[in-house]
């Protein structure tokens, strides 16, 4: 009986390479158990008010006054010409320019726990926007270029991304 | 003045695994230092100048610091030690690190040393969410993304424009796993079929579960030099082919793939990573002048999208030169003969490095191969390096 509360497991290593072990006097092994967690407070810093405006059921990109791009999601720096954007309200509509459907999800907070897979992640082109907004699309089916929209939700949620997913046109 | 450009003093690596549970991060670093100083057969270790630790995660670990505790494991203090990290990229990053220590002058020999223990320590919840944070956690990662999904969108599109075919990067699946038979520190060997992996159960669409490469846990080493540190050194250096590191490149790109729009479908970084290494190495036609390689398959069609981003066909051919040889073990440039990171596997911090090792053993074994190429990249291409060895006289 060991003394060693923690102990979990023990085993005999083998030699991976070679007849001559060289680590003969090291092959007995002990793994133990160790808990770790910890909570985070988070700042959406300088994209809040995206965030905030799901809220609202309202949508919003930033506008580059110097390179007329609109970016979705919003980037507060233009990152083509370093000019500090302006938020803009954006259309709820585009269309899918990519996607991939996933079998396998990341089940990194309790939104993504109550979602059922097969779902498809999605890359909308909003319209009168210049790149390429990534979210979960609720449909059947899917294929480059079918339109869709934003769909908001009013449920609590935990990340507030969740507030809003794409369904069909 | 002296050339500084650096050669290979030595290599070493530990066999890649899926679970190496007998061991620490501490020991997997020891095992291949003390392989890369068998090799280099030092008058004495005390003449090292430096040492360079290469990780990506302090998360597997439980344990932060990690670039001083294996400096001091591995018996170097008190040299002076730099911990680098670049995501998937890491051990790429490390050598190319490594050349601007030793090409400043700060150092003459430095020892890269990179390791990665890959979560089976930790349960599939806790592992998903460690992995979810190299990605842009509040847009990307909290909808439920995962980096298969990034890929496989990428090559969705890729199959949208050019008419790939999932059978085309079935191909590279099937051919780097049969690679890595030839390789003893290979993770996982298959005789597979593009049926087999057609067949597979699917991931992210259109990736399945044989389009997907490994996770591993292994080290790998590199002893680094100046031509004049190794002559007056090194025990082997003067036994065998001189191999330099004659170029690097790296170049970005944006985290998340719809800010690449339209880009979407390749790597920009790699194609900036691989003209600056390009240049650096005197190399106008890497399709001839390149002899060997080692690709990033961190899924089979992302080796579809480097041999078009390293410009060695044109974009939108690469699925075509495939799988008709053209990358195969007797084709014009064999790629991933380790097995890549599909058969070999890839622990982040030391794949860069074993890529690397792989070259250079090539080079110092095949008269034949004279020029080698490693290319490493972190999330979708976000940071990419290009790294280059050559045969010197």
């Amino acid at each position: 009986m060991s003394k060693v509360t923690s102990q979990l497991n023990l085993k005999r290593a083998e030699s991976l390479l070679g007849t001559t072990d060289e680590w003969v006097e090291f092959r007995d092994i002990e793994i133990i158990s160790l808990q770790f967690s910890q909570g985070y407070k988070h700042s959406l810093g300088k994209y809040s008010k995206f965030f905030i405006e799901l809220e609202n059921g309202k949508l919003f990109g930033t506008y580059c006054p110097s390179c007329n791009k609109v970016y979705a999601p919003p980037r507060p720096l233009c990152p083509s010409c370093h000019e500090i954007t302006t938020w803009q309200a954006l259309p709820q509509t585009g269309t899918v320019q990519t996607y991939s459907m996933m079998h396998f999800i990341s089940n990194v907070n309790a939104d993504t726990d109550q979602l059922e897979t097969p779902i498809a992640l999605v890359y909308v082109q909003l319209d009168d926007t210049d790149t390429l907004f990534p979210h979960l699309l609720y449909s059947d089916s899917v294929s480059i270029g079918m339109r869709v929209r934003v769909a908001f939700k009013t449920d609590p949620v935990q990340h507030p991304i969740h507030l809003m997913h794409f369904v069909r046109e | 003045m002296t050339d500084r450009t650096p050669v290979i003093v030595g290599t070493g690596m530990t066999p890649f695994r899926a679970n190496r549970d007998d061991s620490n991060t501490r020991d997997l670093a020891t095992e291949a230092v003390l392989a890369c100083l068998k090799d280099a057969q030092l008058d004495d270790v005390k003449h090292l100048e430096h040492g360079l630790t290469s990780y990506e995660s302090d998360h597997f670990n439980r344990q932060m610091t990690l670039g001083a505790i294996l400096h001091d494991t591995l018996g170097l203090t008190p040299l002076p030690n730099v911990r680098v990290e670049g995501g998937g990229a890491t051990g790429a990053l490390a050598l190319r690190t490594a050349y601007a220590y030793i090409m400043s002058g700060l150092c003459d020999s430095i020892l890269v040393y990179g390791v990665e223990v890959n979560g089976k320590s930790i349960s599939s919840q806790t592992a998903n969410q460690l992995f979810a944070l190299s990605a842009d956690v509040d847009w990307e990662m909290m909808v439920g993304g995962t980096y298969t999904a990034f890929y496989a969108a990428m090559m969705q599109a890729h199959m949208y424009r050019y008419g790939t075919t999932e059978a085309d990067f079935a191909y590279v699946a099937v051919r780097n796993r049969r690679n890595a038979f030839d390789n003893p520190y290979a993770q996982k060997p298959m005789d597979i079929t593009i049926d087999d992996v057609l067949s597979s159960r699917p991931i992210a669409e259109p990736y399945k579960l044989f389009d997907c490469s490994l996770l591993s846990d292994g080290a790998a080493t590199i002893l680094l030099a100046t031509r004049e540190w190794a002559e007056n050194h090194s025990e082997t250096f003067m036994k065998r082919p001189v191999v330099a590191f004659a170029g690097t490149g790296c170049g970005t790109d944006t985290m998340r793939l719809g800010d690449r729009f339209p880009n979407i479908t390749h790597f920009n970084g790699k194609r900036i990573a691989a003209q600056m290494a390009y240049n650096m190495a005197g190399i106008t036609d890497p399709l001839e002048q390149i002899d060997v390689a080692e690709l990033y398959d961190s899924y089979s069609g992302v080796e579809i999208q480097a041999v078009e981003d390293l410009g060695w066909v044109a974009v939108g051919e690469g699925a075509q030169a495939i799988t008709s040889g053209t990358f195969d073990k007797d084709g014009q440039i064999p790629v991933n003969l380790s097995g890549g990171l599909l058969g070999r596997g890839a622990p982040v911090g030391a794949t860069g490095i074993a890529q690397a090792i792989e070259v250079i053993t090539r080079i110092q074994q095949t008269p034949a191969m004279q020029v080698g190429l490693t290319d490493t990249h972190a999330g979708i291409g976000t940071i990419c390096v290009v790294n280059i060895f050559e045969q010197r006289d």
